[in-house]
């Protein structure tokens, strides 16, 4: 297991370099000055360009700052952000706590809403109820998240006034030994909850035709001609051996969080990840940009190690994933 | 078994499905208690907004508005700009004097000036502070505010060891010696780039100072959230007295309708960059005053169809109806515009005529333009960047244009695009032919407009994106500097700005800034500035919140 588990962290390096040259190679490509932005948005001497410009070697030819950027990448230096003058490490350290807790809260949401919804529905198969879950759950996933978000935030903190309309709040708890602040929760309410009612109208469909799929098996059928009456098959067989798939499109799900959020950080004002990732791009700000993909990657290939982890967990007949290598 | 195995299933289907409102009703609970604790609270705490994270507090290197807010309540300079009548007034200098040739400033400091470290501040503070924004390594994008100083560019290049004309013969005055006599160096000095900043702090190689600024102004930063939040507190030693508002929280919230939301709920006390159609409830709270800017469409000079036509760029600036993009389309705080120098800067023309919309005078000028009703005029590119209302009026302009043949090809990129597309080199034009911009005016002065825009020194990315170019315009310009008189010299800068306006027509002229900023009803001492929306002075506020 351990040979597995150090096979797939190291099959992370060629594709953490995959993604940092497509992204080097994208930002080189798209039309803009870096050195101009560095140098402020006003009209300016093109002699504190220059300056600028050969500061950071960007007047360097483009096989030089490439393998710079490698050699930089490969001692694990992420570099100091253009527009910031900080390390990236740094700004995405900030960044990262916000992206967390706003991923953790909305997938437990969409995950108790969506699992709910989703065997609910195949329980009432055909009728009212599976009808209704099942418009929810496209009426959900095609919902724009900017426009719930404003709806959200009219009802619960315009109109009702309920709950604040932005922010991270200011007097979360600061965890001790690692000194990150989490938010005040009543401030994460609405923007997990917004995105938790897009996210779970996938996780109910999957859900549900998961369960329909096995629900027919022989297994399940012996179960019922035992006496198990239908909704302890649904519940401790049937959704049981339905979850592998479920768990797989909410690793992606929660993977896809850390930069594809951005649209609800910008609604409510989320110091997250995915604002940060725009606003380095407008900047053309390509070590910070550099630093969030890879952090994005690695979420990725670090989210789908997990549900392969968890899987055999979940369904003992699939066995164990060393075992398969 | 069969009822029970049900219950089950609806109790564990109620439970997820009530987990989302009764999370959000606990949410109603704790909103209670905590407004309970806040309650007896009756600290000064002063919100607004901003759109985005400011990209710096070292004024150094800021030119923005949004550093603006914080950097110009943290620090301070020699002298400041007072924010309502534009008149430059002491600072850290007490009082200085000008000699009669008008080449050296005797600045004399004041003995209460502290940093918010505690230290006071000394000539040596000013000596280092100007020798810090004029070297190479602090890359400073104004340092262009010192360089009237004699020696300053030498001093820039390396070439010497100190700036010649700057020299502290007491630990309370500092004598600056200019290269020649320039007119608009005092109100330069009242700008962030020039404040006097500790040694001991901005040497710091980590730059600890880009998130905690020390300076000696009215307020110091005490917290700095990331794209959240930037605290700033009464600095109780400041030298101007300690303000009246406790603390000031500046959040940084992107999205215009939410911010708009926070502000209706009571999340912050005022709110700039609002839209026209402001809710019903709002509206009384609206505060309307100019800004000394001024908005255009570019014509690039040294591209065809613009290249020695003057009679095009004219016929364009009649087609297009100012009155009905600033007045009806887009109603707002924005001015109609005539010219370049804005209302409110010594020099402003109110007799200039402009371009008044006349589609019959378009028609001819285009004629004499050698193209009648646009005949063989290829689409010409007219150029922004995706922000604000920037696409609304490019395409009320096309629309305009087309009326009299005139096709547009519109080209909407993002900020780093536009810039490589309109700036091009001193050598070279950029790609642009038509391009919308705006310029807020530094310091009050119709030079701080004038020169940077349109002087043929200027020409690519150091502010004459145009390419403009006439010996004539640059002489009035370049005279006004030197004069001392003040209606003397204003009297070429009008001179100038006729020139350009009704005879060359660089730009299509589209504005005057304005704006519009929401306060509660409760924040009093309010300074309207035409200097702009962050520069309203925080210390003169004081809240009378009624007790809830």
């Amino acid at each position: 297991m351990t040979g597995y588990l150090l096979r797939r962290l190291l099959g992370l390096v060629p594709v953490l370099l995959a993604a940092a040259t497509l992204v080097w190679l994208l930002l080189f490509a798209l039309p803009g000055d870096p050195a101009r932005l560095i140098a402020g948005p006003r009209a300016v001497d093109p002699e504190v360009v220059r300056e600028v410009r050969a500061e950071w070697g960007l007047d360097d030819p483009a096989p030089v700052q490439y393998a710079r950027y490698l050699a930089r990448l490969l001692r694990g230096d992420l570099g100091i952000s253009y527009a910031q003058t900080r390390p990236v490490g740094d700004i995405l350290a900030e960044h990262l706590t916000p992206t967390l807790t706003l991923a953790v809260a909305a997938m437990a949401l969409a995950l108790v809403a969506g699992v709910g919804l989703g065997t609910l529905a195949a329980a009432h198969r055909g009728r009212g109820l599976d009808h209704l879950v099942l418009i929810l759950a496209l009426l959900g996933a095609s919902t724009p998240v900017f426009w719930l978000g404003l709806l959200l935030i009219l009802t619960f903190a315009t109109w009702l006034r309920w709950l604040p309309v932005t922010g991270y709040g200011f007097d979360g708890i600061v965890l001790p030994l690692v000194g990150v602040r989490l938010p005040e929760w009543r401030h994460l309410v609405l923007p997990a909850l917004t995105l938790a009612l897009v996210l779970a109208g996938p996780l109910a469909r999957v859900t549900r035709a998961s369960v329909l799929d096995v629900a027919g098996t022989g297994s399940l059928v012996a179960a019922r001609a035992r006496g198990v009456s239908r909704g302890g098959v649904l519940l401790r067989h049937a959704l049981r051996r339905a979850l592998p798939p479920v768990a797989t499109v909410l690793g992606l799900q929660l993977a896809s969080l850390f930069g594809g959020a951005v649209a609800t950080e910008f609604v409510f004002a989320w110091p997250g990840l995915g604002k940060a990732l725009v606003r380095a791009i407008a900047l053309r700000d390509l070590p910070l940009v550099e630093g969030c993909v890879l952090l994005l990657t690695a979420a990725y290939v670090l989210a789908a190690l997990a549900v392969d982890l968890l899987l055999p967990i979940l369904d003992p007949r699939i066995g164990d994933p060393a075992a398969l290598q | 078994m069969i009822a029970r195995g049900r219950t089950r299933i609806r109790v564990a289907l109620a439970l997820a499905s009530a987990a989302l409102p009764l999370l959000v009703a606990a949410g109603c609970g704790a909103r209670k208690d905590k407004d309970g604790a806040d309650a007896p609270a009756a600290r000064q705490v002063f919100r607004f907004r901003l759109r985005e994270e400011p990209p710096t507090l070292d004024p150094a290197l800021m030119t923005d508005n949004l550093s603006e807010s914080v950097v110009m309540n943290v620090h301070r300079g020699l002298v400041a700009m007072d924010p309502a009548t534009l008149a430059v007034v002491p600072a850290v200098a007490s009082s200085w004097t000008v000699s009669p040739d008008a080449l050296t400033l005797t600045f004399h400091l004041r003995d209460d000036a502290v940093f918010h470290n505690g230290r006071a501040i000394v000539a040596a503070d000013v000596l280092w502070s100007f020798e810090r924004l004029l070297r190479k390594e602090t890359h400073s994008p104004r340092r262009w505010l010192l360089e009237p100083i004699r020696g300053a560019a030498a001093f820039a290049d390396g070439k010497a060891a100190a700036i010649a004309g700057l020299a502290s013969p007491d630990p309370r005055t500092v004598v600056v010696t200019l290269e020649r006599p320039f007119a608009p160096f005092l109100g330069m000095l009242t700008m962030a780039g020039a404040s006097i900043v500790p040694r001991e702090v901005y040497e710091d190689p980590e730059k600890k100072y880009l998130r905690a600024p020390v300076g000696c102004g009215p307020f110091r930063v005490v917290r700095y959230e990331p794209a959240s939040l930037i605290e700033m507190a009464a600095f109780d030693r400041y030298y101007g007295g300690r303000p009246a508002l406790d603390s000031v929280q500046v959040r940084i919230i992107e999205n215009q309708v939410t911010a708009l939301q926070e502000y209706r709920t009571g999340g912050l006390d005022s709110l700039d960059e609002v839209p026209g159609d402001l809710p019903e409830d709002v509206r009384p709270e609206v505060l309307r005053y100019p800004l000394l800017g001024v908005g255009y469409i570019g014509f690039n000079l040294d591209r065809p169809p613009f290249k020695g036509n003057a009679a095009l760029r004219q016929a364009l600036n009649y087609a297009v109806d100012k009155d009905y993009l600033w007045n009806t389309l887009l109603p707002g705080a924005n001015i109609p515009g005539r010219g370049i120098i804005p209302p409110g800067v010594p020099g402003y023309d109110a007799d200039l005529p402009g371009y008044p919309h006349d589609e019959a005078k378009a028609r001819a000028l285009l004629a004499r333009a050698g193209y009648p009703s646009g005949k063989g005029l290829a689409p010409i590119s007219l150029w922004f960047n995706t922000s604000g209302d920037n696409r609304r009026i490019a395409e009320q302009v096309q629309a305009d244009l087309r009326k009299i043949g005139v096709p547009l090809t519109l080209r909407e990129v993002d900020w780093a695009a536009f810039l490589k597309a309109v700036e091009g080199t001193p050598q070279a034009a950029g790609e642009a032919q038509m391009f919308r911009f705006g310029w807020g005016l530094d310091y009050p002065d119709a030079d701080a407009v004038l020169r940077p825009l349109l002087h043929s020194k200027n020409i690519g990315p150091a502010g004459n994106y145009f390419r403009y170019r006439n010996p004539a315009f640059d002489d009035l310009v370049d005279r006004a500097l030197g004069l001392q008189d003040p209606a003397e010299r204003a009297g070429l800068y009008r001179e100038a700005e006729r020139m350009a306006v009704m005879q060359d027509a660089p730009w299509l002229f589209l504005n005057y800034f304005g704006s519009m900023t929401l306060f509660k009803p409760y924040v009093k001492g309010v300074t309207p500035t035409p200097l702009g929306e962050f520069r309203i002075p925080l210390e003169r506020l004081h809240l009378e919140k009624p007790a809830s």
